[in-house]
C-alpha cells in the first residue's frame, strides 16, 4: 500500500509537471494549422468602447499620466491633441487642420490661418497665442522628438495679428508643412505656468485640456485611462463615443486576452502572433525604421575611443557581420547601405558586403589589438533584438575577436553620455531620410557627443534641408551617402517593416490607409465604428 | 515583556536611520548624475544656463552630506519628495503600496492557511497518502520558477479560459469594487500562493515532525491524553514556533516575490514601481521604496523576536 | 536515544561505532526511494552538464537554417530563435546554473552557521551586533543590491550574481541557527560539557552544532533550490547574468516572448523542465537527508 501511494503520488508530480508546463504551450503547437484560431478574444465582442494600449514595458511612458503627445504620437494622444495641419498616411502630404497654412516662393514665410471659434475642451478659445506658446515652449524642453527641435531652430520670429500668424525664417525648412502637421498645440492657460523643462511631468497629463474629438474622462494610475467625447470639438463627432485606454506591459498579451482593438510593432514574436490570430487584420505600414550599428568614436569633450579611430578597424568589423541573415530575424526586413533605401533613385550603388574571410585579413592589416574586448551596447530588450545581438557577437568571435554585449536599462544614457563600448545597435523610427543625415550634424545634441561634433556634414544637411527640387535633393543625398560611407560612422542594418493590427470589435471605414504608428495622420476616425 | 518590546522598538530607530545613509550614499556613489535623467542631452547642451540653474534648484551641486540632511528632514516631515519625471512620491506611495498590501496580505494568508494546514496534517499522518501528495505537491511548487507559473496560469485561465483579467488592478467596467478585485487578484495571488505554500508545508511537515519524535509528546502519549489533544496542545504549539520564524522570514521572499509577479501582471503596485524606477534610476522613489520595505523588514524582525520570546521561554528576555 | 543527543564526549566514540552508525545511515537512506531518486536524478544530471561542458558541446553557433526547429531532427531538444542547439545550452547553462546554486548556498550556510553559533553561544553584546548585521542586510530588498551592485561595478558578472546571492542568503540560517543554539545553551549537556573545561569552540562545533545539522540542511537544500530560481527570475527582470552566459535563466528567458511560449514550447520547457528536475531532486535529496540524520528519528 505503502509503495503504490508513494509510485501515484510520484507519478501524479510528474504528469502534473510535465502537464502544467506543456499545458499552454505544446497543446498548440501540436496542430499549428489552426493555432490562430485559438486565442479567440475571449471577452464579449464590444462593451461600447474602444480598446487602446500603452505600453510601459519598454520604458517609453509611464502608467500614471497621458503621454506627451510631443514625444512620439500615439492614437490615444491623437485623438486628443490636434496639430496646425492633418497629414495623409505617406505624412508627406499636408491639408488644413487647426489652420490654413501657406508658404512664401522661397520658403522664407509662413502664414498660418486658423479656423474661426475654435475652442479648448474647458471652453477656453484656442488662439494664435496658444501656437506662439507651443512653438516657443517646445525649443526649451526635455522631452521632445528632436524632428520639432531641428525645424523650429530655423524660426526667425513669429507675429500675431487676429487669428493669423505669421512665421519667419532665418533659413528655408522643406520639412517645415510636414512637421507642423506632427506638431501637437497645447493650451498656453493651462501651461504657461508650468516649467518648460520638465513639461512632461507636469499634473496638467494627469487632467489635460483636450483641442482633438476626445478628451479624458478618467484616469486609474497604473490601470487604464478612459476618453469621452470633447463637446467643443467643431468638426464631426465620431461614432464611437468612449475610448479606454490600458496600460499594458506587453502588447501581445493585452491583445490575446481582448483589451486593445489597435496594436502595433516590428518584432518578430508581435508581428508572428498577431497576424495568426483569426480576429485581428494585419496592415502593413511604410515606415522608414532603421536598425543600425553606431561606433562610440570621440565625445565632444575630445575624449576618443582609440581603439575605432582607424576606419579599417570599423569597416572590417562591419564586414564580418552578415547583415542579410540578421534581417531574416525580422518579419519584414530590408538590407539597406545607407541612410537611403536601396530601390530609392537617389542611392549611390555602395554596398557593405559581408566577407569573413577578407574581414579577418583586414582586421589583421589593420593593427588592431586583438586581445582587447570588443564591447556591444544595445537596449531594445525584446527576443528579437536579443536574438540579433547574439548573432552579431557570434559573427565578431568568429574572426576571433572577445565580444561583450550590454543589455542598456536607458539607452540614451548609456549611448551619448556614459559611452562605455565601442559598437552600438540602435533604431529609430525616422519621419523621413532627412532625419537620419541630420544625426551627423555637428550640432546634433544626442550624436555629437559620440562623433565628436565634427563639422564635415553640416553643409551638405544645409543644403538637403533648404532643397525644394527633387534633382538637387537626389544630388545632394548621393554626395551625403558618399560621406557617410568614407568615415563610417553609422552603418545601417535594415529598416524593418511595422505592421498595425486592428481587431474585428472595430469597422474601419473603407480606404483607411494606416500611416506610420508613432506619427499622426489622417484615419478617417470619425466614421470608425465598434462591431456589434 | 513590556520592557523587552520597547527596546526592540527602540532599536530599530538606529537600525532605520543606518539603512537609509547606507542606501543614499550607496546611490550616489553610483556615479549616475541625476540631472541626466531629468533633462534631455539636446536641451542640456542646448541651454546651459538654464541646466545649471535647474541643478542648482535641485540642490545637486551641494555637498552630499547636505543633501542627504535635507531630504532626511524633508522626510521626518512626511515630504518624501518628488520622483525625477516629477510625481510626488508620497503619492506614489500612498497609490501603490495599497495595492501591494493587498497582494503580498492575501498571499499570506492564504499560503500559511493552506501550507500550515496541509504540513501539520501530512506530519499527523506520515507516509499516508496526503503526505506523498502534500510533499509531491510542495515540491512541484517549488520547482517551478515563479514567474513562469505567472506566464502559465495567464495563458490558460485569462487567453485560453479567459476567466480572469490578464494583468491591471482595475478595470473601467467593473461591476462592483469587491468583484473586481477579485478578477484580479486571483491570478496574482495565486501565482505568490503557490511558491509560498511550497515552502510552508515543508517547514511545517519537518517541525511538526520533530516535535511529535520528541520525548514529551511521547510522555503526553504515555499519560493517556486523547490523540487529539496531544496534537493541538503540545505539538501544534511547539511546532508553531520555527514555522513562524519562516512565515514571517518569508516576507522578503513574497515581496521579492511581488516585484517580478507584479511586472508579469503589469501589476500597479510598489514592486512594479520599484521595478521602474531601478530601470530609469530613479533615485528618490528608490530610495523611499527601499525604505518602505527595510521598515517592513525590521518591523518584521520586530515581530519575530516577540513571538520567540512569547512561545519559547527559554529565549531569555532583555539579555 | 543514542550518542548523538547525551552528553557522551566525541572522543569516547570509537571508529568501529561510527562506521557500523555511517553503514546504518547509508542503508536508512537507501531505504528511503525518494532521496534515491533525487540522489541518483542529481549526480546524473551534474555529470551530464560537466560532461557536456567537457566534451565541448556547441552551444554558441547560430544556424540560420534551422531556427526555432522542433525536436528530432539531429537537434534533440531542437533548436532555438537563432538557431542554436538547445541540448548543448540546457547543458551547459546546466554547469553555470548548477554551480550558482550549489555554491551560494553551501558559502551562505556556512556564514550563516557559524555566526548563527557564535551570536547564539555567547549572546550579549555579540549577539545583539551581529542580529543588527543580519537585519541590516535582511532589511535590503535583494532587487536593490543587485541593482546597486550592477551600478557600482557596471556590468552583469556571475562574480557579481554569487556574491550578492551569499551576502544575502545567509540570514535564514543565522536566525535558525541562533535561536536553536540560544536554546540549546541551557540544556544539560552543554552545561556539563561546560563543567568539563571543554573549550568554546569544540562545545559550539562539536557538541551543539550536530544537534542543528537537520534544520542547517533542509536550509541549505531548499536554498540550492531557491538560487536557482533567483538567478531565473532575476535574469527575467535584466539583472541576472549578462544574456552570452547561458545560465538555465538566461535560456528561460525566452519565455518572455508570448510568441515562444505559445508557438516554439521547446525553447523554454527544456530549460523549465531542467531547473525543475534538478530542483525537485535536490529537495527530495534534501528530505531524505534529513531524516538520516536526525538524530531523534534514530
Amino acid at each position: 500500500m505503502k509503495k503504490i501511494s508513494k509510485f501515484a503520488a510520484l507519478l501524479l508530480a510528474m504528469i502534473l509537471l510535465v502537464s502544467s508546463l506543456a499545458g499552454c504551450g505544446g497543446g498548440k503547437d501540436k496542430k499549428p494549422a489552426d493555432s490562430g484560431k485559438q486565442p479567440e478574444a475571449t471577452t464579449t465582442a464590444s462593451d461600447g468602447a474602444l480598446k487602446l494600449a500603452i505600453t510601459t514595458g519598454d520604458g517609453s511612458s509611464t502608467d500614471d499620466k497621458i503621454p506627451t503627445p510631443w514625444y512620439n504620437r500615439q492614437m490615444a494622444t491623437n485623438l486628443m491633441f490636434r496639430s496646425l495641419l492633418k497629414a495623409d498616411s505617406t505624412l508627406s502630404k499636408t491639408e488644413a487642420d487647426l489652420a490654413e497654412v501657406t508658404v512664401s516662393e522661397d520658403g522664407m514665410a509662413y502664414t498660418v490661418t486658423l479656423k474661426d471659434g475654435l475652442k479648448w475642451s474647458d471652453g477656453e478659445a484656442l488662439t494664435v497665442d496658444d501656437v506662439i506658446f507651443s512653438i516657443e515652449t517646445a525649443q526649451k524642453t526635455a522631452q521632445i522628438n528632436s524632428i520639432y527641435t531641428a525645424a523650429f531652430a530655423n524660426i526667425a520670429e513669429m507675429k500675431a495679428d487676429g487669428n493669423v500668424l505669421t512665421i519667419s525664417m532665418k533659413t528655408p525648412y522643406a520639412a517645415m508643412m510636414n512637421i507642423l502637421s506632427q506638431f501637437a498645440i497645447l493650451p498656453k492657460h493651462s501651461l504657461e505656468k508650468a516649467d518648460p523643462l520638465s513639461l512632461d511631468s507636469d499634473p496638467f497629463w494627469q487632467n489635460p485640456v483636450c483641442s482633438g474629438m476626445y478628451c479624458l474622462d478618467e484616469l486609474k494610475k497604473g490601470n487604464y485611462f478612459t476618453l469621452k467625447l470633447n463637446e467643443n470639438y467643431e468638426g464631426t463627432a465620431p461614432k464611437i463615443k468612449k475610448i479606454t485606454t490600458y496600460f499594458v506591459s506587453d502588447f501581445v498579451t493585452a491583445a490575446q486576452a481582448g483589451n486593445v482593438d489597435y496594436v502595433f510593432g516590428n518584432d518578430a514574436g508581435l508581428v508572428e502572433k498577431l497576424s495568426n490570430m483569426e480576429n485581428f487584420t494585419t496592415n502593413e505600414v511604410d515606415v522608414l525604421f532603421y536598425k543600425y550599428f553606431i561606433f562610440n568614436m570621440k565625445g565632444i569633450d575630445g575624449k576618443e575611443n582609440e581603439a575605432m579611430q582607424n576606419v579599417e578597424v570599423r569597416k572590417a568589423l562591419m564586414k564580418a557581420i552578415d547583415r542579410a541573415t540578421l534581417a531574416n530575424l525580422y518579419p519584414n526586413a530590408t538590407v539597406l547601405n545607407s541612410g537611403v533605401p536601396n530601390e530609392n533613385e537617389a542611392y549611390n550603388g555602395f554596398e557593405y558586403k559581408f566577407d569573413a574571410e577578407a574581414a579577418k585579413k583586414e582586421l589583421a592589416a589593420s593593427g588592431y589589438d586583438m586581445s582587447r574586448k570588443i564591447k556591444i551596447c544595445y537596449y531594445n530588450n525584446d527576443q528579437t533584438s536579443i536574438d540579433l545581438i547574439n548573432m552579431v557577437v557570434y559573427y565578431l568571435e568568429q574572426m576571433g575577436l572577445t565580444v561583450e554585449a550590454t543589455l542598456s536599462n536607458d539607452g540614451t544614457t548609456d549611448l551619448f553620455t556614459t559611452r562605455d563600448y565601442d559598437i552600438g545597435f540602435k533604431g529609430k523610427a525616422s519621419f523621413s531620410i532627412d532625419e537620419w543625415y541630420t544625426e551627423y550634424m555637428s550640432t546634433d545634441a544626442l550624436f555629437a557627443n559620440i562623433f565628436g561634433g565634427g563639422t564635415e556634414f553640416d553643409s551638405l544637411i544645409a543644403e538637403l534641408s533648404a532643397a525644394t527640387d527633387p534633382a538637387k535633393r537626389n544630388e545632394v543625398l548621393k554626395q551625403l551617402q558618399d560621406l557617410e560611407q568614407k568615415n563610417v560612422y553609422k552603418v545601417p542594418a535594415f529598416t524593418v517593416g511595422t505592421y498595425v493590427f486592428t481587431s474585428n470589435n472595430v469597422k474601419i471605414p473603407e480606404g483607411v490607409t494606416f500611416c506610420n504608428p508613432l506619427y499622426s495622420c489622417d484615419l478617417d476616425f470619425e466614421n470608425w465604428e465598434l462591431a456589434k | 515583556m513590556l520592557k523587552f518590546i520597547i527596546k526592540k522598538l527602540l532599536m530599530m530607530i538606529p537600525m532605520l536611520f543606518l539603512i537609509s545613509i547606507i542606501v543614499y550614499f550607496a546611490l550616489n556613489m553610483t556615479g549616475i548624475d541625476p540631472i541626466n535623467f531629468m533633462v534631455s542631452p539636446e536641451v542640456l547642451s542646448a541651454n546651459k544656463e538654464n541646466v545649471d540653474a535647474l541643478r542648482e534648484s535641485l540642490g545637486l551641486n551641494d555637498p552630499l552630506i547636505v543633501q542627504y540632511f535635507r531630504w532626511l528632514g524633508n522626510c521626518l516631515h512626511g515630504d518624501f519628495g518628488y520622483s525625477f519625471d516629477g510625481s510626488s512620491i508620497a503619492s506614489i506611495v500612498a497609490e501603490r503600496l495599497p495595492y501591494t498590501f493587498e497582494l503580498a496580505g492575501y498571499s499570506l494568508v492564504l499560503s500559511a492557511v493552506i501550507g500550515i494546514g496541509i504540513g501539520i496534517i501530512s506530519a499527523i499522518r506520515q507516509n499516508g497518502i496526503i503526505d506523498y501528495i502534500g510533499r509531491v505537491l510542495a515540491v512541484f511548487g517549488q520547482a517551478v520558477p515563479q514567474f513562469l507559473v505567472g506566464i502559465i496560469l495567464i495563458q490558460i485561465f485569462a487567453i485560453r479560459l479567459g476567466w480572469f483579467p490578464s494583468g491591471n488592478r482595475i478595470s473601467p467596467d467593473a461591476t462592483s469594487p469587491i468583484a473586481d478585485a477579485f478578477f484580479h487578484l486571483f491570478l496574482p495571488v495565486l501565482t505568490l500562493t503557490i511558491g509560498m505554500v511550497a515552502v510552508l508545508m515543508r517547514y511545517a511537515r519537518n517541525t511538526m515532525l520533530d516535535v511529535l519524535n520528541s520525548d514529551y509528546i511521547k510522555t503526553a502519549r504515555s499519560k493517556g491524553i486523547p490523540e487529539w489533544k496531544v496534537y493541538l496542545k503540545h505539538g501544534f504549539r511547539n511546532a508553531m514556533k520555527p514555522v513562524l520564524v519562516i512565515l514571517v522570514f518569508r516576507i522578503p521572499m513574497l515581496v521579492g516575490g511581488s516585484v517580478v509577479i507584479e511586472t508579469v501582471f503589469s501589476y500597479p503596485g510598489i514592486g512594479l514601481t520599484m521595478t521602474n524606477a531601478i530601470t530609469s534610476m530613479d533615485y528618490p522613489v528608490v530610495l523611499i521604496t527601499t525604505l518602505i520595505i527595510a521598515a517592513a523588514m525590521l518591523i518584521c524582525s520586530f515581530m519575530v523576536d516577540v513571538l520567540n520570546a512569547l512561545l519559547d521561554p527559554r529565549v531569555r528576555l532583555g539579555e | 536515544m543514542s550518542k548523538n543527543g547525551s552528553a557522551v564526549s566525541i572522543k569516547e566514540q570509537n571508529k568501529s561505532a561510527a562506521s557500523s552508525l555511517m553503514k546504518k545511515n547509508i542503508r536508512k537512506f537507501m531505504n528511503n526511494k525518494l532521496a534515491l531518486l533525487g540522489l541518483i536524478v542529481i549526480v546524473i544530471m551534474t555529470i551530464a552538464c560537466i560532461a557536456g561542458a567537457v566534451a565541448g558541446v556547441d552551444y554558441n553557433t547560430p544556424n540560420p537554417t534551422v531556427l526555432k526547429q522542433a525536436p528530432g531532427n539531429g537537434h534533440l531538444f531542437g533548436t532555438d530563435t537563432i538557431g542554436r542547439d538547445l541540448l548543448a545550452r540546457v547543458l551547459y547553462g546546466g554547469c553555470y546554473s548548477i554551480f550558482i546554486g550549489v555554491f551560494c548556498s553551501v558559502l551562505s550556510s556556512v556564514i550563516g552557521a557559524i555566526l548563527g553559533a557564535i551570536a547564539g553561544y555567547f549572546g550579549g553584546k555579540t549577539d545583539a551586533f551581529i542580529i543588527r548585521i543580519s537585519e541590516i542586510f535582511q532589511a535590503f530588498p535583494q532587487l536593490v543590491l543587485v541593482m546597486m551592485l550592477v551600478a557600482l561595478m557596471n556590468k552583469r558578472g556571475l562574480g557579481n550574481l554569487l556574491f550578492i546571492f551569499v551576502i544575502t542568503g545567509w540570514m535564514t540560517t543565522f536566525r535558525m541557527v541562533r535561536n536553536e543554539f540560544m536554546s540549546l545553551k541551557s540544556e544539560t549537556y552543554v552545561k556539563v560539557c561546560e563543567a568539563f573545561g571543554m573549550s568554546k569552540n569544540s562545545i559550539m562545533f562539536k557538541q551543539i552544532l550536530p544537534n542543528v545539522m537537520s534544520p542547517i540542511i533542509v536550509s541549505t537544500t531548499t536554498n540550492v533550490a531557491f538560487f536557482i530560481l533567483q538567478e531565473a527570475a532575476l535574469s527575467f527582470i535584466g539583472l541576472g547574468v549578462a544574456d552570452s552566459t547561458p545560465t538555465w535563466g538566461n535560456i528561460l528567458n525566452a519565455a518572455k516572448s508570448i510568441s515562444v511560449v505559445t508557438d516554439q514550447w521547446w525553447i523554454w520547457l527544456f530549460p523549465g523542465l531542467a531547473i525543475s528536475l534538478f530542483v525537485l531532486a535536490i529537495n527530495f535529496f534534501g528530505d531524505g537527508l534529513r531524516d538520516v540524520l536526525d538524530p531523534k528519528q534514530q
